[in-house]
C-alpha cells in the first residue's frame, strides 16, 4: 500500500494567507457546492465536485427522449477537435477550444461574446493528442481556463473582458503544455498539465481564484534525494512524465482534491527500472497548500502508456453493511479503482474491460500482480497486452448513478503487440516513445458498459464499431447520454442501454454531454467536432470519412 | 523457366545492382517511417492511416516533392513547421516513406 502522509516533494510557495479575500468569494464557493442540487446551472467540470456527471431533472425521461429535438446550434469556427465540456450559469453557456472562448445565450443559441487566443505555430509540434481543450472553470464571476502555451486566464463572464492572467513556469518548448479544465477548490484554482510524450516531469499547481497569483507548485515525480527518488534510475525522474492533464474531483469535507496522474516517459521502461512513482498513481492534496494527504499507485513501472489520469468519481457506496465515502478511476490499464477518500486505501479493485498484463490487485502489498506478459515486456520480448495503449478507457469521464449504484463507462476492448526492443533516453521536449505498437482490433473495439464499481462487472454493455471517445452522463429521467466518433449524439436507457432516441450531429462528437433548465424547460447541451487521439492516430478509414467541424448544439423537448 | 546463362548472369548482376538500391530505398524508408511514428502518426494516423481528419499524406505524387518540402518546413494551418527540427535528410527519409506507401 502506497499511502504516504510526508512525502517530502517540493510545495515551492504559498502565499496564500497574504490575500484575504475570503469573505468575498464565500457566496459563490457556497454555489459550487451546492452544484449537483442547483439544477439550472453547470459550474463545474464533471456537474459538480463529487464528478458523478448525474443530474435530478427528469422533465426529459424514458418515456418521452423520443420527442427530443435540436433547439439551436453554434458554429466555434474551427476545423479541431470540441472536446470541452461546457458550464451554464445565469442560462448563459460557456464553451472553450484550443483557441476560442465563447459565451451563448442559452435558450436563443445566440453568441455573447468570443475570445480569440493566438500561439507560437510551432507549438503544435508537442501537442500529442489532438488540439484540444477540456473545459472551463467559474468562480465568483469569472470563467477560468488554460492555454496550449501555460497561462491561465480569467475573463469576466459577462463581457468576456480579462480580470487576470497567470503564465506557468512551463515551457512548450521542453515539452509541457495545458489542454486540462481547471478545477477552482476552496478559493484556488487547480491546473494539471501534459507532456509526458515529450519528457516533462509533471505538476500540479494552484493560483488564487481572485487575483491569479501562483500559490504552489506539487511535482508529481520526486527531485533528488526526495523520497521516492530511489524508484528512477540515475537521472531518469528529471524527464519522468506523470502529467496530469485530465480535472480531478474535490471533497469540501475532508478538503481534499483528488487528481490522476499519468504515465511514466519515455513508455520503453527499459531505462527506468523501479516503481517510477508517483506516475500511474491518484494522489489527495489539500487545495491551499498543495499538501500530500496521500498517493496510491496503481500502475508501478509502466511500460504500456497506461496513462491513468482518468476522472475520479466520487460517491457513498454500501458494503460489508457500512456506507464507504470513495473515490472511483476505471483506469487507463483496464482495472477499476474503488478507493477510500480519506486514506486512498483501496477497497475494491476489479477489470472492468479485458486484461492480461496483471491477474489482479494484491491488497496486502497494494500493488497489482504482474503475469508473464508484464515481465516479458519488461525483458524486452515481443508481446500481445490488453488494454492497448489507448486503454480500457481514455481521458473522456465515466458518470455515476447514485440511485443504481452504476458507472456508465465508455470503454475500448483494443490490445496491442508491443516491443520495448532497446533502452533509450530522454530530451526534454523531444518524443519519448521507444516502443513498436501494432493494434489488436476486434469486431467491436467499443462498449457502452453499466458497471458495478465493487465488482468491475457489467449490468449491460452495448457493442459499437468503434469506440465511443465522448463522456457519459445519466439522468434521472432514467437516461444515459454519450456520443459516437460519427456524429450520433444518443439517449440510451440506463436500466438495459437500449437505444432510445439519436441525431445525427455534423461532425464526431468527443465532448461530454450536460443538462440544465431554465423557465421550467431542460436542456441538453453537447459539443460536436471531431478529433483526439483515437480518432486522429488509430481510428482509420474504417470510420468513414467524418466532417471535421465543431459546433455546440442544444436539445429540448418538441413544443417545449 | 528457361534461360541462357549468359543472360541469366547478366540479369543477375542487374538484380543485384538493383537489389542494393532498392536496400537503400527501404532503410530510407525505415528511417521515414521511424520520424513519422515519432513526430507526424499523432495527426495524420498511424502508418498513414487517417480517417479524412487531417490531410491523407498518401494522396501526395511524385511531383508534390516541393510541396511538401515547403509545407513541412514553414507549416500550413493547424499543420506545425518543422525548419530547424527536421534535417533535409530526415525530410527526404519521410517523402521516401510517403512515396513507397502512396496512393499513386
Ligand atoms: C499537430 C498536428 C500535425 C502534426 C504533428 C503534423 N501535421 Fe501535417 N498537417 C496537419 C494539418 C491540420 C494539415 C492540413 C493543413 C491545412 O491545409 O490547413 C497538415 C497538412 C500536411 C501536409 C500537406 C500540406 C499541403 O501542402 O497542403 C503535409 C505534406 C504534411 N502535413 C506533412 C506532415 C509531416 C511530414 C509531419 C511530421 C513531420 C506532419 N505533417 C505533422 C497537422 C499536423
Amino acid at each position: 500500500m502506497r499511502s504516504n502522509n510526508h512525502i517530502g516533494l517540493l510545495a515551492l510557495a504559498s502565499f496564500f494567507a497574504a490575500c484575504g479575500s475570503a469573505p468575498a468569494f464565500a457566496q459563490s464557493a457556497a454555489d459550487l457546492l451546492n452544484d449537483p442540487k442547483n439544477t439550472q446551472s453547470v459550474l463545474t467540470y464533471g456537474m459538480g465536485y463529487k464528478a458523478q456527471r448525474h443530474s435530478a431533472l427528469k422533465q426529459i425521461n424514458r418515456g418521452n427522449v423520443k420527442n427530443l429535438v435540436a433547439a439551436w446550434a453554434y458554429s466555434m469556427t474551427d476545423q479541431t477537435g470540441l472536446e470541452a465540456q461546457p458550464l451554464v450559469h445565469d442560462g448563459i453557456i460557456y464553451i472553450t477550444n484550443h483557441n476560442r472562448t465563447a459565451a451563448v445565450d442559452g435558450v436563443t443559441g445566440k453568441e455573447i461574446w468570443r475570445n480569440n487566443l493566438d500561439y507560437a505555430p510551432e507549438l503544435l509540434r508537442i501537442v500529442c493528442c489532438g488540439i484540444v481543450n477540456r473545459g472551463s472553470a467559474l468562480f465568483n464571476g469569472k470563467l477560468i481556463r488554460t492555454t496550449l502555451d501555460n497561462r491561465i486566464l480569467a475573463m469576466d463572464a459577462k463581457t468576456g473582458k480579462e480580470v487576470w492572467s497567470a503564465k506557468s513556469d512551463a515551457d512548450y518548448t521542453k515539452g509541457y503544455s495545458m489542454t486540462v479544465a481547471p478545477l477552482v477548490a476552496n478559493g484556488v484554482v487547480i491546473t494539471g498539465v501534459a507532456g509526458a510524450e515529450f519528457g516533462i516531469r509533471g505538476f500540479l499547481e494552484g493560483y488564487d481564484a481572485e487575483t491569479g497569483k501562483f500559490l504552489w507548485r506539487r511535482y508529481t515525480i520526486p527531485a533528488k534525494g526526495e523520497k521516492g527518488s530511489e524508484t528512477w534510475p540515475g537521472d531518469s525522474a528529471e524527464t519522468g512524465g506523470g502529467s496530469t492533464w485530465v480535472t480531478g474531483s474535490y471533497d469540501p469535507d475532508l478538503d481534499l482534491v483528488f487528481w490522476g496522474i499519468g504515465n511514466p516517459a519515455p513508455w520503453n521502461p527499459r531505462g527506468r527500472k523501479g516503481d517510477n512513482l508517483y506516475t500511474n498513481s491518484i494522489i489527495a492534496v489539500k487545495p491551499k497548500t498543495g499538501e500530500v494527504a496521500w498517493v496510491t499507485q496503481a500502475s508501478p513501472e509502466d511500460p504500456y502508456d497506461h496513462d491513468g489520469v482518468n476522472s475520479l468519481v466520487q460517491a457513498e457506496i454500501k458494503t460489508g453493511g457500512e456506507t464507504r465515502k470513495v473515490v472511483m478511476q476505471a483506469h487507463r490499464n483496464g482495472f477499476l479503482y474503488v478507493l477510500d477518500r480519506a486514506t486512498g486505501k483501496p477497497i475494491a479493485v476489479n477489470p472492468f474491460v479485458e486484461v492480461n498484463w496483471a491477474s489482479g490487485w494484491d491488497y496486502a502489498k497494494g500493488r497489482p500482480i504482474w503475469t508473464d506478459v508484464t515481465i516479458k515486456a519488461q525483458a524486452g520480448e515481443k508481446v500481445n497486452v490488453f488494454p492497448s495503449n489507448y486503454g480500457g478507457t481514455n481521458w473522456f469521464p465515466m458518470s455515476y448513478d447514485p440511485s443504481a449504484n452504476l458507472l456508465f463507462i465508455n470503454t475500448n476492448a483494443m490490445g496491442m503487440e508491443y516491443q520495448a526492443p532497446e533502452p533509450v533516453k530522454v530530451v526534454a521536449g523531444q518524443p519519448a516513445f521507444g516502443v513498436t505498437t501494432k493494434p489488436i482490433a476486434p469486431e467491436f473495439r467499443g462498449h457502452l458498459k453499466a458497471v458495478d464499481p465493487m465488482t468491475g462487472k457489467a449490468k449491460w454493455s452495448v457493442p459499437f464499431k468503434h469506440i465511443n471517445t465522448a463522456g457519459t452522463m445519466n439522468t434521472a429521467g432514467g437516461l444515459v447520454f454519450t456520443g459516437q466518433l460519427s456524429g450520433e449524439f444518443m439517449a440510451l436507457d440506463a436500466a438495459n442501454g437500449k437505444l432510445l432516441w439519436q441525431f445525427q450531429t455534423p461532425s464526431g462528437i468527443i465532448s461530454q454531454p450536460i443538462t440544465w433548465e431554465k423557465n421550467g424547460v431542460q436542456y441538453v447541451t453537447v459539443g460536436s467536432g471531431i478529433g483526439g487521439v483515437y480518432a486522429m492516430r488509430v481510428a482509420g478509414p474504417s470510420l468513414g470519412n467524418v466532417p471535421t467541424g465543431s459546433t455546440l448544439w442544444t436539445f429540448k423537448l418538441h413544443g417545449k | 523457366m528457361f534461360q541462357h546463362p549468359r543472360a541469366a548472369l547478366f540479369l543477375c548482376a542487374l538484380s543485384l545492382f538493383a537489389a542494393g538500391e532498392a536496400l537503400g530505398q527501404q532503410q530510407t524508408a525505415a528511417a521515414g517511417e521511424n520520424i513519422y511514428d515519432m513526430n507526424c502518426a499523432q495527426c495524420h494516423g498511424e502508418k498513414l492511416a487517417n480517417a479524412g481528419i487531417t490531410f491523407d499524406l498518401k494522396r501526395l505524387k511524385a511531383a508534390d516533392r516541393p510541396r511538401f518540402e515547403n509545407s513541412v518546413l514553414n507549416g500550413k494551418g493547424q499543420m506545425p513547421p518543422w525548419r530547424g527540427v527536421l534535417k533535409e535528410s530526415d525530410i527526404e527519409a519521410l517523402w521516401t516513406y510517403i512515396r513507397a506507401n502512396a496512393n499513386e
